[in-house]
C-alpha cells in the first residue's frame, strides 16, 4: 500500500512538473496527408463560418495539401475561459480569436505564436499603428485584427416612428445626437409606447459587458477606465457623470430594460440598443424597419469606441507553421477585403476602398460612411490589460452594487477604482 | 493437502472478484484519486493556468486563505445556502412521501408533477428558472403577484432576495429524487407497528414523532448527508441563474474554486479552496454518519 502510495505521489508530483515547464513553441512539422486544423470563435453564424471555411480551402489549394477544418464556436461570455483551458490540453484549437481586452494576457502566455516572419510579405504600412498597438511586442507580431468594428446605435424605426421622435440618424445628421437626448428619447419612447427605450449591447451590460456597455458613455464625458500610464480614471468626475446618466436612464426614467429583464431589441422589445455590423444579419428577417447611427457624443464631445478581434496561431499547436501560414493567409488584403461587410477591417487600403461602403448588403453606404468607417478612424479600443481577466472579475462584484435605485455612483466608483488600481498600476 | 486446494481456491476467487471491480477500481484512482492528489500538490504551489507557470509555494496559499475576506464571505453564503436547502429539502420531500406513500387522492398527478424537475437536466431547469424570475413586470411570477396586488421584485438581481430564490430553485429540482426515495422507505414501513400505534390511541402527531418517523430514520440520514454534500457542490444553478451576484451574494466556495481557477486563472489557490471545501465536507459526513447510531434507532 505504502508503495502504491508512494508510485501515485510520484507520479503525480511528475506530471505537475511536466505541466509547470511554461509555454514554448513547437517546432514546426511539415504535414503528410491531410491535416486537421481546429479553429475557435465565437461567432456561431453559419454564414460567417463558411465564409471562413472558404479562406481555409482556398489556402490549403494553394498550398497543394488538404485540410480539414472543424470551426469550434465558443459562446462570448466563456470565451476566454474555455480557450485558455483548451489551450493547455490535447483539444487545443491551431488558429483561434482572441478579444481585445485579453490580448496583453494571451501574448504575455505565450500561446500566441509569433508571427513575424509568417507576416513578412505584408505591408504593414497599411495597417493603422492604433489598430496594430495591442497585438506587437518587442517588435514581434502575435495576432492580426480581422475586426475593428466600432459600435453604433442600432434603432427601431418603427418605434421611433409610434412614439413621434427624432431618429437617431436624423438627430446626428443635425448635429443634436448627444447622450442627453439619446436620454430624452429613451424616455419619451417607453412613456409614448410602453416599450423599453434602450437595450444594452447583447443585453449583458450589467454583467459580462459591463465595460462595452458603459466605456463609449464615459468616454464620450472625458472620462476613461484607466489610461495607457496606468492611471485609474473610472471615478474621476466625468466618469461619474457619464455613469449617473446610465444609472438616473435605468432607474429614474425606467427606459432602459432593466437587470434580469430578457426583453430583446432584436425581438422588437426595445427600440435601440448598441451593436456592430456583425449584428446586423440578425436584422435580416425585416420583421421591423430599423437604421444604423453612430454612437452619442458627450460634453468631451464624440468618442467612437472599437472592439477590436484578432485570429492568432497557437504557440504550442501540432500545426503551428502550418497555422501561422493560414492566419497570414486570412489576414491578407483580398481576404479582409470579403469579410469586411462583417468584420470591419483595420487595412486603410480596403476601409477607404469604394468596395467597403457596399460590402454589407443590410447596410447602406452612406450607414457604413458615418457609423461605421468614420468611427473606425477616429475611435479608441476598449481597455484592455494583461490583468484583465482578474480585473474583470473582482470589479464584477463591487459594479454589482450600480444596479440599485439607492446606488451612490461616485462611492462606487471609488470601490471599481480600488479593484483597478491594484491591478493597473 | 485440502488446506492449500482451499487456499488456491480462495485466491482464485479474490482475483476473480479484483477483475470484476477493476474497471471502476482503475477509473476512480484515474480520474478522482491522482486529480485529488494532484490538486492536494498544487495547493502549495504558485500555479497559473494561463501562463503554464507554477513554483512551490510552502503554505502561502493557506495563509492567504485565511486573509481572504472573498473566502470568508463565500463560507457563509454556502452555510446559508446549505441551511436553506437541506432543512427545506427534507421536509418537504418527507410530508410529500408521507402523503403520496399514504395511497391519498391524486396522488400520480403529483408523484410526475414532483418527478419532473428531478429528471429535466439542471441546466434546462436553471434557464427556466431565470425566466420565471426575471425583474420588472415581464417575468411570469412577478405578472402574477402584481396580478394578485403584491409587489413585484428583481429577485436574482437583488441582494435580499438573490439567495432565497436560488435556494428555491435548487430545492425543487432536487425533491423528485428525496421523495421517491423516501417513498420506498414509506412503503417499507411494517404496517403492524402503526396499527398498534393507532389501536393504543396515538393521533397524527404522535404517529408521526414516535413511530414513523424513528422508522424511517436511516433514510432520513442518508437523504440528508447526500444532500449536504450537494448543496456543498452546488455550481450550476449558481452558474446560470446569478453568476454568484449580485455583489457576490450567491458566490457559493465551488463558484468561487471555478472563479479563481478559470476565470482568474489562480490555480495554485483554488486547489488550496478545494482541500478546504473537501475537508469541510468530509468532516461534516463523518459526523452525520457518527451520530447515526444515535438517532437511528432501526436500521436493516
Amino acid at each position: 500500500m505504502k508503495k502504491m502510495t508512494a508510485l501515485l505521489l510520484s507520479a503525480c508530483v511528475a506530471m505537475g512538473s511536466l505541466a509547470a515547464q511554461g509555454t514554448k513553441e513547437t517546432a514546426p512539422v511539415a504535414p503528410k496527408g491531410p491535416v486537421d486544423i481546429k479553429i475557435s470563435t465565437w461567432t456561431s453564424n453559419k454564414d460567417q463560418i463558411a465564409i471562413l471555411d472558404s479562406f481555409v480551402r482556398e489556402f490549403a489549394q494553394k498550398k497543394g495539401i488538404e485540410i480539414h477544418a472543424d470551426f469550434e464556436t465558443i459562446t462570448f461570455a466563456e470565451y476566454t475561459t474555455k480557450l485558455s483551458l483548451e489551450l493547455q490540453g490535447n483539444s487545443a484549437p491551431d488558429a483561434y480569436w482572441v478579444l481585445e481586452n485579453t490580448a496583453p494576457a494571451f501574448i504575455a502566455s505565450g500561446y500566441m505564436a509569433d508571427l513575424t516572419d509568417a507576416l513578412q510579405a505584408y505591408d504593414y504600412s497599411d495597417f493603422s499603428q492604433p489598430a496594430m498597438g495591442l497585438w506587437v511586442k518587442n517588435g514581434r507580431t502575435y495576432g492580426v485584427p480581422f475586426s475593428t468594428s466600432p459600435f453604433f446605435v442600432l434603432y427601431n424605426e418603427d418605434l421611433f416612428a409610434k412614439a413621434g421622435q427624432k431618429t437617431p440618424s436624423e438627430m446626428a445628421s443635425d448635429g443634436t445626437w448627444t447622450w442627453e437626448n439619446f436620454r430624452k428619447t429613451s424616455k419619451a419612447i417607453k412613456d409614448a409606447t410602453g416599450v423599453y427605450g434602450f437595450q444594452t449591447v447583447d443585453g449583458g451590460g450589467y454583467d459580462a459587458r459591463i465595460l462595452h456597455n458603459l466605456i463609449p458613455i464615459v468616454r464620450a464625458y472625458g472620462g476613461d477606465a484607466w489610461d495607457d500610464q496606468g492611471n485609474v480614471k473610472i471615478n474621476s468626475k466625468e466618469s461619474v457623470a457619464a455613469i449617473k446618466l446610465f444609472h438616473d436612464m435605468v432607474y429614474e426614467d425606467g427606459s432602459v430594460v432593466p437587470p434580469g429583464d430578457q426583453s430583446d431589441f432584436y425581438a422588437g422589445a426595445a427600440a435601440m440598443t448598441v451593436g456592430q455590423v456583425s449584428r446586423v444579419s440578425k436584422l435580416a428577417d425585416g420583421s421591423f424597419k430599423w437604421g444604423m447611427a453612430p454612437m452619442p457624443s458627450g460634453s468631451a464631445g464624440s468618442s467612437a469606441v472599437i472592439g477590436q478581434a484578432a485570429i492568432a496561431a497557437n504557440a504550442k499547436g501540432k500545426n503551428v507553421g502550418l497555422a501561422k501560414e493560414l492566419v497570414a493567409y486570412m489576414t491578407n488584403k483580398d481576404c479582409v477585403a470579403r469579410i469586411a461587410g462583417i468584420w470591419p477591417p483595420a487595412r486603410k487600403s480596403v476601409l477607404e476602398s469604394e468596395g467597403f461602403l457596399s460590402s454589407n448588403k443590410l447596410v447602406t453606404p452612406q450607414q457604413m460612411k458615418t457609423a461605421v468607417a468614420a468611427s473606425i478612424k477616429s475611435g479608441r479600443v476598449l481597455p484592455s490589460h494583461i490583468k484583465y481577466p482578474q480585473i474583470e472579475v473582482e470589479s464584477k462584484m463591487v459594479w454589482d452594487k450600480l444596479w440599485n435605485k439607492d446606488a451612490d455612483v461616485q462611492a462606487i466608483c471609488d470601490e471599481v477604482a480600488k479593484v483597478y488600481t491594484k491591478y493597473v498600476k | 493437502m485440502q488446506q492449500s486446494s482451499l487456499r488456491s481456491q480462495q485466491r482464485l476467487e479474490a482475483a476473480t472478484g479484483y477483475t470484476f471491480i477493476a474497471p471502476q477500481l482503475i477509473g476512480f484512482a484515474l480520474f478522482v484519486l491522482a486529480p485529488l492528489v494532484m490538486i492536494f500538490v498544487y495547493s502549495f504551489q504558485q500555479k497559473n493556468l494561463l501562463f503554464g507557470t507554477s513554483e512551490f509555494a510552502g503554505l502561502a496559499n493557506y495563509k492567504e486563505l485565511f486573509k481572504d475576506d472573498l473566502f470568508w464571505k463565500t463560507m457563509g453564503n454556502t452555510l446559508v445556502f446549505s441551511l436553506g436547502v437541506v432543512p427545506l429539502n427534507l421536509v418537504l420531500s418527507l410530508a410529500i412521501a408521507l402523503y403520496v406513500g399514504g395511497g391519498s387522492r391524486g396522488v400520480g398527478f403529483v408523484r410526475s408533477i414532483i418527478f419532473l424537475p428531478a429528471i429535466t437536466s439542471g441546466v434546462a431547469w436553471s434557464i427556466v428558472c431565470k425566466y420565471l424570475l426575471q425583474g420588472g413586470d415581464t417575468g411570469p411570477i412577478n405578472w402574477f403577484l402584481l396580478h394578485l396586488g403584491l409587489s413585484a421584485h428583481n429577485w436574482l438581481f437583488e441582494k435580499g432576495w438573490a439567495m432565497g430564490s436560488v435556494i428555491v430553485s435548487r430545492v425543487l429540482k432536487n425533491l423528485g429524487m428525496n421523495v421517491l426515495i423516501f417513498i420506498g422507505a414509506v412503503l417499507n414501513m411494517p404496517q403492524d407497528v402503526i396499527e398498534a400505534g393507532k389501536i393504543d390511541g396515538a393521533g397524527h402527531a404522535r404517529l408521526f414523532w414516535k413511530i414513523k418517523l424513528p422508522l424511517l430514520m436511516p433514510s432520513v440520514l442518508m437523504v440528508m448527508i447526500v444532500t449536504v454534500i450537494g448543496s456543498m457542490r452546488v455550481f450550476d444553478t449558481i452558474k446560470l441563474m446569478t453568476d454568484g451576484g449580485p455583489e457576490g451574494s450567491t458566490m457559493v466556495m465551488v463558484y468561487y474554486i471555478y472563479h479563481k481557477a478559470f476565470k482568474m486563472f489562480d490555480t495554485g489557490f483554488a486547489s488550496t479552496l478545494s482541500i478546504v471545501l473537501f475537508l469541510i465536507v468530509l468532516v461534516l459526513t463523518l459526523l452525520q454518519w457518527s451520530v447515526r447510531k444515535k438517532v437511528s434507532y432501526y436500521e436493516n
